[in-house]
């Protein structure tokens, strides 16, 4: 299984397996990771699962996805060139060892 | 082999659940999580996991059910009741004037005038109808503001958002509600052509001015639906959730006291809805066939998922009958889930959380509730107190 390692505001790291397929967001979800709320399911509804995927990520994870834009948006926290809906990154092989940043607030 | 049919209950009755839905919730989750409600004609989902499987599965739940009243109410085919890219192009038309930078740049510090204003005409001596004399109002006023029609008063805003609200839950089709909210439609009208004409003319960041003056415009008749459905759907609840959330803190002393002391306004604020779900049931329609815990959902069916119900799943939340802020987790369904996902939620969470929360308890420190049991709550689709007798000083 593919890990995944998030890094909280206040720099607490937590490493995860992820299931094949599934999203950043919901993993972070399912495992009770603080500070990814992903409060719409993964509709693309809500912008509350926003992080910033690590530099040496950006090129696997690839671009945004079509209406991802419009949603960061509406992200609390301010939005980077590094910033994705974690709903909108599904965990792959390819993606094993990924870190992402997460935002100070969600809300 | 097809699964059997929900069991049917015959016992439960609107008013029960109008009432006091909670203990009835409570059994259900126990012991028929999903059931036919005669009463309701209704299959009732009462598990959190069924509520949010159902809302995030649009393509076997579809919004729109063509036999609610809700088109009638609205003289309009809602986004709340399309499913989609159609339902997308509409809602993400208004989601610029919703989305968190721009309350914060160009309606909180307004917000926080109106609030401070409609604070300092409460009577300072005596009982004080916070839900009627606050809660209402200012809801009424964030929301007329944003949607991007000022000139309409705070008792407007509320007759029509009650008027639209009756209209579409006239499940008995009786002529009255329909009238009262043709009524509300004909003021609303009126009144939106020149709000139209103004910001065309004075474009601001308004969710009508946003929607009127972009690039590649929704139709009129689509955008003036929007805001009805803006209307109908956020005063209750933040008025109600307000309520609530200040009912919750002043019978918890203890908890008020780590809420003030931390500044945990926005946590409060979660646990309140969390505990009493200003919209405690949405409706879908299955479009085939589909299996829930062993109870086959036949196509053309209507599901409730009741969040009020999945709120305080015990398979979630340790005792989450009780309000209680500091709670380890709370991932509440009182947003919804999946596209129709509250498009309003960034402004409630800000504006009564951030905002009023704050400024009432800061303002009226000693502010009590002398007598809890004088509380009223109702609702079965829509729930909260419907009266909050507090002494301010
Ligand atoms: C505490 C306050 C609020 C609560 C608890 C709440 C709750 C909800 C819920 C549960 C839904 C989903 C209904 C469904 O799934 O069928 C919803 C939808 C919606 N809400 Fe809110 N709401 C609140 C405040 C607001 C405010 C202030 C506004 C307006 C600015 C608003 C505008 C909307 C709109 C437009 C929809 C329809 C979204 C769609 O169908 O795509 N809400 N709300």
């Amino acid at each position: 299984m593919p890990h995944v390692t998030y890094v909280a505001a206040d720099g607490t790291r937590t490493t995860l397996d992820a299931a094949e397929g599934a999203s950043v967001m919901e993993t972070a979800v399912r495992n009770d990771v603080g500070g990814i709320i992903g409060e719409c399911g993964g509709a693309m509804m809500c912008a509350t699962c926003h992080c910033y995927v690590d530099d040496a990520w950006t090129a696997r994870t690839g671009p945004r996805k079509d209406g991802e834009m419009d949603l960061l948006d509406c992200a609390a926290s301010p939005v980077t060139d590094a910033s994705r809906l974690s709903c909108q990154i599904r965990m792959t092989q390819d993606l094993d060892g990924l870190v992402v940043h997460l935002p100070e607030a969600q809300v | 082999m097809t699964a059997p049919l929900a069991p049917i209950d015959e016992t439960i009755t609107i008013d029960q659940l109008h009432l006091d839905p909670y203990p009835i919730y409570r059994r259900l989750r126990a012991e028929a999580p999903v059931l036919r409600v005669k009463a309701v004609g209704r299959t009732f989902l009462t598990k959190a996991a069924d509520a949010k499987y159902v809302k995030d599965t649009p393509a076997l739940f579809s919004s729109d059910d063509p036999r609610t009243p809700m088109k009638p109410a609205f003289q309009a085919h809602t986004l709340m009741r399309k499913d989609g890219p159609e339902h997308l192009a509409e809602r993400m038309a208004m989601a610029p004037a919703l989305m968190p930078k721009t309350i914060e740049t160009v309606w909180a510090p307004l917000y926080r005038q109106f609030a401070s204003d409609y604070m300092d005409r409460l009577p300072t001596d005596g009982i004080v109808d916070l839900h009627r004399d606050l809660a209402g109002p200012i809801a009424a006023r964030i929301l007329a503001h944003i949607l991007g029609i000022p000139e309409a008063s705070d008792e407007d805003m509320q007759e029509w958002s009650e008027a639209l609200i009756h209209g579409a839950g006239n499940f008995g089709w009786r002529p009255e509600p329909f009238e009262r909210s043709d009524r509300a439609n004909a003021e609303m009208n009126a009144l939106l052509d020149r709000a139209i004409e103004r910001v065309r003319a004075e474009p601001d960041a308004s969710a009508l001015s946003v929607m009127v003056n972009a690039a590649d415009p929704i139709p009129l008749s689509q955008i003036v639906a929007n805001i009805k459905i803006a209307i109908g759907g956020g005063i209750n609840e933040p008025r109600d959730a307000l309520s609530t959330i200040v009912y919750g803190l002043l019978t918890n002393p203890d908890q008020l006291e780590e809420v003030r002391a931390r500044g945990a306004w926005g946590t409060a604020f979660e646990e309140g809805i969390r505990w009493v779900a200003p919209i405690q049931a949405s409706s879908r329609r299955a479009l085939e066939d589909v299996e829930i815990r062993g109870c086959l959902i036949p196509r053309g069916d209507t599901v409730m998922t009741i969040q009020a119900s999945g709120n305080r799943d015990e398979e979630l939340y340790e005792d989450g009958e009780t309000f209680h802020v500091f709670r380890p987790r709370n991932n509440h369904l009182s947003f919804g889930s999946g596209p129709h996902h509250c498009a309003g939620s960034h402004v409630a969470r800000r504006t009564v959380g951030k905002i009023l929360l704050e400024m009432l308890f800061t303002r009226f420190p000693a502010m009590s509730l002398p007598d809890p049991s004088a509380v009223q709550w109702r609702g079965f689709g829509f729930r909260g107190p419907i009266n909050l007798p507090v002494r301010l000083t």
